[in-house]
Order: C-alpha cells, then sequence, then structure tokens
C-alpha cells in the first residue's frame, strides 16, 4: 500500500517542481540541468523504494507511475483546461522582428537563447531576420523567419493534392 | 505594441491564463527556497530547531526530536553518579516499536523487554558517572511519546516525530 502512496505524492511532487521550474529547464536543458536532473532521479528513487528491492515493489511502483501518466494524458486529452496547466502554452517571444522583452524577462528567455535557436535552424544572424521566435510547451524555441530577398528562400508551393 | 494582449497568430495564445502561471511558478519558487531554507533550521531533522536536550534529576538525553524514516540518529544519555555496579535504562515500548536499533555503546550487559518496554543493564563502576550511545532509526513515520528512567528513578518524558 505505502508503495504506492509514496509513488503517487512522488509522481505529483515532481510533476509540480518541475512545472514551477518552467519551460526554460525542459527545453534549454545544459549539461548541467541534466545533471541535476540525474540527482533528482536517483535521491527520489531512493526515497521509493527504500530498503525494498523486491520484484513486486517494483511493478507497483512501475504500474502506478504508468496509471497517472496515462490518467494525466487522458485528461488532458479531454479538457483544454488540463491541457493547458499540465503542458502550458506557446507564446510569441519575437514578432515581425521585434524583441518581446516583458514576455522574455517572464519566461527567463534571453535575446542569445532566441539567436542561437535561429542560428541552428535557419542559418539566421539577426533577430530582425524573424519573423516569429516562439516559445513552445514543450520549452523549445521554433523559428519562423522572415522572408527577405537574398537571405532566405521562400518555401516551395506544395501541389494541392499532394 | 501591448506585449500581454493574446496573439491568436501563429499560435493560439493566452496571456490571462500566461500570467497567472507565471505567478503560480514564482510562489513555487518560494515555496522551495522556503522548504530549504526551513531544512537549514533542522525541522526537517538534524538541525538545531531538532536537536534536543531532556534531563532528569538522575540523567540527561540529548536527540534528536525531528528524524527521517530510515536515517539512523543518536540519543545520548547522560547518567549521573550512582548505581552498585550496574546501570538500569529503561526506555519504553513506543521507543522499541517505532525505533530500530542500529548500535548500543557501551553494549549493554543484559536486556530485559516486557509490555512496558526495555530495560538496558550496564556495567558500570559503582558511583561513577556514565554515558551510553543508542543509535537507532526510526522504522516509520509519525509521533512517538517516549518515556526513559534510570534505575527505577524518576522518568523523564519525551518525543520525537519522525518524516516518511
Amino acid at each position: 500500500m505505502d508503495s504506492v502512496i509514496k509513488a503517487t505524492v512522488v509522481f505529483f511532487v515532481l510533476w509540480a517542481i518541475i512545472r514551477v521550474s518552467g519551460r526554460r529547464t525542459l527545453g534549454e536543458m545544459t549539461a548541467f540541468d541534466f545533471v541535476l536532473f540525474m540527482i533528482i532521479g536517483g535521491s527520489t528513487q531512493r526515497a521509493i523504494t527504500g530498503q525494498d528491492y523486491s520484484l513486486m515493489n517494483a511493478l507497483l511502483l512501475v504500474a502506478t507511475f504508468v496509471t497517472l501518466d496515462v490518467a494525466l494524458s487522458i485528461l488532458e486529452l479531454k479538457s483544454p483546461f488540463f491541457r493547458r496547466v499540465l503542458n502550458a502554452m506557446p507564446m510569441i517571444l519575437v514578432e515581425n522582428g521585434y524583441p518581446m522583452t516583458e514576455r522574455m524577462q517572464r519566461a527567463r528567455i534571453t535575446p542569445d537563447n532566441i539567436l542561437a535557436s535561429a542560428r541552428r535552424l535557419h542559418g539566421l544572424e539577426r533577430i530582425d531576420q524573424i519573423k516569429f521566435a516562439i516559445l513552445e510547451a514543450t520549452g523549445e524555441i521554433t523559428i519562423v523567419p522572415a522572408v527577405q530577398a537574398g537571405t532566405v528562400e521562400p518555401m516551395p508551393a506544395r501541389a494541392p493534392n499532394a | 505594441m501591448d506585449e500581454f494582449a493574446s496573439r491568436h497568430y501563429p499560435v493560439q495564445e493566452n496571456m490571462r491564463f500566461q500570467k497567472r502561471s507565471w505567478i503560480v511558478e514564482r510562489l513555487g519558487w518560494l515555496v522551495l527556497l522556503a522548504i530549504a531554507v526551513v531544512g537549514l533550521s533542522g525541522v526537517f531533522g538534524n538541525g538545531p530547531a531538532s536537536w534536543a536536550h531532556v534531563s532528569d534529576r538522575t540523567f540527561a538525553v540529548s536527540y534528536e526530536r525531528f528524524q527521517r524514516a530510515t536515517r539512523t540518529s543518536s540519543f545520548v544519555f547522560d547518567l549521573g553518579p550512582g548505581g552498585a555496579g550496574e546501570r538500569t535504562l529503561h526506555l519504553s515500548a513506543p521507543f522499541q516499536r517505532d525505533f530500530e536499533f542500529t548500535s548500543i555503546q557501551p553494549p549493554p550487559s543484559r536486556s530485559k523487554t516486557d509490555r512496558d518496554g526495555i530495560d538496558l543493564t550496564f556495567a558500570a563502576p559503582p558511583g561513577a558517572a556514565g554515558r551510553v550511545v543508542i543509535w537507532a532509526h526510526a522504522r516509520s513515520y509519525g509521533l512517538s511519546r517516549i518515556i526513559a528512567s534510570l534505575d527505577g528513578g524518576p522518568a523523564a518524558a519525551f518525543w520525537v516525530f519522525a518524516y516518511p
């Protein structure tokens, strides 16, 4: 019984901590963030298992975690409110070349983060070459380049039946 | 340009919800900070707020009032002078029920258990003071009310709270 309760408590506490730590943690994970997540995993694993290394305990824990995960995904699917709460919402950070600094500050995203994504994804060099930079719910930054002659090739039009 | 107005293209935004999320996020940071600061104080075990000392005319005990299940900590019993070659420390039944002994220093020459608890008898020079250290960990979480006495003398009561 206590394994299921412990797993449930740890699941929701970890979810809450990861959620309040913000999307930056997930999308822009540095090597240190990765190490930190490993430590968090190790610490909680020992708290859940304690000294019970039995197969039945492992089965109980895995079953509880997967059940909760599936339950949340169903909840997310059924309710737009829970979708927002569980996954956050995408947010525009650069609009038509203008960085939205207030939003960036609140989301703890720097212009350098955006430029890094712009370089990596589209080979862009300046913020004004970006039409939209969007902080996705996953924490990643996606870039829609501004179409400028000689800098970015427009996407070829897709055939209607393609 | 109103940064906090919701845009509908190229993605559907909900800045009202987003602003609330930021507030909850900041509150969450405060809670995490509070947990760390309170943890430093020892309220979650092993710190100034946890260290406790109870003394009676014949003995004193130093221990941690906040403990964590399965984490070993010490109960230090300072025994006042007395006894005729041996000292008997009595610990009430909740101690035996809620704690698992890891080690007792010095080892008792004999021990006896009954419904009232456990009696640990130690060899000691007549009339000398002594110290007994019991290393033990809480088996589970919750509050334990413990009564200890030395050589059948007056009892001292203390409590220990174990976190899960």
